[in-house]
């Protein structure tokens, strides 16, 4: 029992790591350098095991919840592998990327296409995933010229978020230390004592809340 | 342009309850390290409690006039202006 119960936690924590991973890769922005081979719009049906990647109906681009005209921009790497991209508004609220120009953005990647004997590569910044099994694309957020296929690029917003998002985790586990300290520890002992004087249990109530939250 | 005003809101709303937190927080933490400075110092052996209770009281309103206290407002600013610096570069 004892170790079927190991196995459950070490489950749940391999499994909640997992999702915050994969929620920050398919949020910070990465980037691709490709050519654009074409851009164009297309009606796209949007449904229930794919809405999720795809942006809030009152977004913008077409105000429906089911059939929607995206835009897309098609590209092609260096090796010959192809990605798709959509190209939408994002919304308000997430991904937080404040996007609304997406038609901007549509006629700066068609400026950029070129074909295959004289490519100008471009840098793609997006986020999200390409998942034809779910029909999901990652969104195009901006675009401009590479001064080459294997232009280095530093990814210096995600080195950004990360770091403070790693502050914000330690800021929370400092104020919950101190919170658990200052306010509930004395509460607790408070209680035992009069539970104690009342001759009560000697753990006390709150000893075992406190317990159970993992205290001593 | 709804969306944004939703957003202004329920935000704005959010951030006051990590300011209130945030708040709450340094004032605690600050009212810790003057008890310990108290309690530490030899020279205070013996002195009553009502003479710790003021110190305690001196740190707390030389607290409420400081730098530090008056710095957690940027809990507002940092995120508007990480908004605002995001949607210039995204849309710009």
């Amino acid at each position: 029992m004892a170790k079927f119960l190991k196995y459950m936690k070490w489950t749940i924590r391999i499994l909640l790591v997992l999702f915050v991973l994969g929620f920050l890769h398919y949020t910070l922005p990465q980037h691709d350098i490709v050519r654009i081979t074409n851009t164009y719009n297309r009606l796209t049906t949007v449904g229930p095991e794919n809405s999720w990647a795809y942006s809030a109906p009152d977004s913008g681009t077409a105000e429906s919840t089911s059939t929607r005209d995206i835009r897309f921009i098609d590209a092609a790497f260096d090796g010959g592998k192809v990605i798709v991209y959509r190209n939408e508004d994002t919304g308000w609220v997430w991904p937080p990327y404040f996007k609304y120009d997406s038609s901007n953005l549509q006629a700066e990647a068609t400026n950029l296409k070129s074909s295959g004997t004289e490519a100008k590569w471009v840098v793609v910044t997006h986020y999200g995933w390409r998942i034809p099994l779910l029909s999901i694309y990652p969104n195009a957020v901006a675009v401009r010229e590479a001064t080459g296929p294997d232009e280095t690029i530093i990814p210096w917003v995600n080195i950004v978020v990360l770091i403070f998002l790693v502050f914000i985790v330690i800021m929370v586990r400092r104020m919950w230390a101190q919170f658990w300290e200052r306010t509930v520890e004395p509460a607790a002992a408070n209680v035992e004592e009069a539970w104690d004087s009342a001759e009560t249990r000697a753990t006390g109530f709150w000893g075992r809340i406190r317990r159970m939250f993992g205290g001593k | 342009m709804i969306g944004l005003i939703r957003l202004a809101v329920v935000g704005f709303v959010l951030l006051t309850v990590v300011y209130v937190l945030v708040s709450i927080y340094s004032r605690s933490v600050r009212r810790e390290r003057l008890e310990k400075e108290w309690d530490t110092d030899p020279a205070n052996e013996g002195r009553l409690p009502d003479e710790r209770t003021a110190f305690i009281e001196a740190g707390m309103q030389a607290y409420r006039h400081s730098l530090r206290r008056r710095l957690i407002v940027l809990v507002y600013v940092v995120p508007l202006a990480a908004a605002a610096v995001t949607a210039y570069l995204v849309n710009w």
